[in-house]
């Protein structure tokens, strides 16, 4: 005993190195396990109000870039918005139920602005951190989405604060699907350039060709139906030779991210507690 | 008053590291990990459990800013307790001495190869923590000695700048 505890004292560091290793573990797989604690995070109220700060200051730099990108993408939506009015038009015959349409469309989704205060995107997991929390609004699960494009899912929120899950994240999962003809896969990233992303679990019958438009599918609750994500750039088999690995050339630029809008459905909520519960009755 | 100017040292490495350093990356790899000059400068008769303790504390701040819980912390910690060993292999100068680290007292080539080790070695348990597989294996292995590499150019420029006051 007089050994054992001789020995404790003697190396004592060793003790101390290994508990603190183990903090340090714990902390990183509670992290990496699904919604760890606010606190270890830049969502927390301190880091928060320093990266208000820093972001205020950068976001300045970008600006003239998200300018010609949001304005080249609404003359696209114009154009795009002008070409299905007419049709709409001329089949329905019917000029104030466009107008209608529309209303319903966005019925259901409510968006909150959000500034950017934090990003990386050369890790292999990346994450950003947005200026609204629960006390905007934010839940966990709401998509987010910027003028371009699907940026990501909201992961972890804080008082004032939340963190994104964005697409750069090896474990993002984004259900979407060719715009043109409807087939669906899974947005996966794998690390490497932030501006590449693969779609999973392609059917070897689906119909599609290079420099078609994927976009959401709106199975999920958390984005509604096409938004866009990116277009088709390579297709390769994937490992098991069952579907195609599509590379998909995404549409936001992840490294000059500044505003983005969070979308939050009420349907959302019902749909996503509907599957839990089934999940939950299927386990048991 | 030494204490101080260590608390100091700690803030400004700290700030430096998550808001700005975090998001350089030269040629789209090189990191500097300057944070560790701190570990560096510590005096060679500081006892190992001081070292891990502000290891730590380092480590968790930038975690705490980067979104990494517990990364840099492992990785500190774990050339906080390497640093001992390493100082007194690799410093020619007499074990029982008391001496802070640096170009000064130390002369260049030793103080060079003393930091080239630790910096060596934090950056390759970051790296392999972070990726935390070896499927890329000859992309971690560019970004541990890029990262060292880059480091110990940053460490040495604030060393000799230092040193000159």
């Amino acid at each position: 005993m007089r050994n054992l505890i001789n020995f404790l004292i003697k190396y004592n560091h060793w003790l101390l190195f290994v508990l603190l290793e183990t903090v340090s573990f714990v902390l990183l797989f509670r992290f990496n396990n699904y919604q760890g604690s606010v606190y270890f995070t830049s969502a927390n109220r301190l880091c928060g109000a320093i990266y208000d700060m820093t972001g205020q200051v950068t976001r300045y730099f970008g600006l003239a870039d998200v300018n010609r990108d949001l304005t080249a993408r609404n003359v696209e939506l114009e154009i795009e918005v002008e070409r299905l009015t007419e049709a709409l038009e001329h089949y329905t015959q019917d000029t104030t139920g466009i107008a209608r349409l529309r209303r319903e469309a966005l019925a259901e989704y409510t968006l909150h602005e959000a500034r950017v205060v934090n990003n990386s995107i050369t890790r292999p997991n990346n994450f950003i951190t947005i200026d609204k929390g629960r006390a905007d609004g934010i839940r966990p699960e709401m998509g987010v989405v910027c003028g371009n494009g699907v940026v990501g899912i909201v992961y972890l929120t804080g008082a004032s604060h939340s963190i994104v899950l964005p697409v750069l994240n090896s474990r993002s999962n984004i259900s979407c699907k060719i715009k043109r003809t409807d087939y669906f896969g899974i947005l996966k990233w794998e690390g490497g350039s932030p501006q590449y992303a693969y779609v999973k679990d392609m059917p070897r019958h689906s119909e599609f060709s290079l420099g078609d438009t994927i976009v959401t599918s709106g199975h999920s609750a958390v984005f509604p139906a096409g938004i866009p994500i990116g277009t088709v750039d390579d297709m390769t088999d994937s490992h098991d030779g069952l579907s195609y690995l599509l590379k998909v050339r995404l549409f936001t630029d992840f490294a000059r991210l500044n505003n983005v809008q969070i979308i939050s459905s009420a349907k959302g909520t019902e749909q996503t507690a509907l599957e839990d519960s089934a999940r939950i009755a299927l386990e048991r | 008053m030494q204490h101080l100017t260590r608390i100091k040292w700690f803030v400004l490495l700290v700030i430096l590291q998550a808001l700005v350093l975090n998001h350089v990356h030269f040629g789209r790899f090189a990191t500097p990990l300057l944070y560790i000059y701190f570990i560096l400068k510590f005096n060679s008769d500081t006892n190992t459990k001081s070292l891990i303790l502000w290891g730590f504390s380092l480590g968790i701040c930038i975690d705490i800013l980067s979104n990494t819980p517990g990364l840099n912390a492992a990785a500190t910690v774990f050339t906080a307790f390497c640093r001992p060993k390493l100082l007194h292999v690799l410093s020619t100068r007499d074990p029982d001495d008391k001496f802070e680290p640096g170009i000064r007292i130390m002369g260049l080539a030793a103080f060079s190869r003393y930091a080239l080790a630790v910096i060596f070695l934090h950056s390759a348990a970051l790296n392999i923590i972070d990726a935390f597989s070896f499927v890329n294996f000859n992309i971690l292995i560019l970004k541990i000695l890029s990262d060292a590499l880059m480091t110990l150019v940053c460490v040495l420029c604030i060393d000799s700048v230092r040193r000159e006051r």
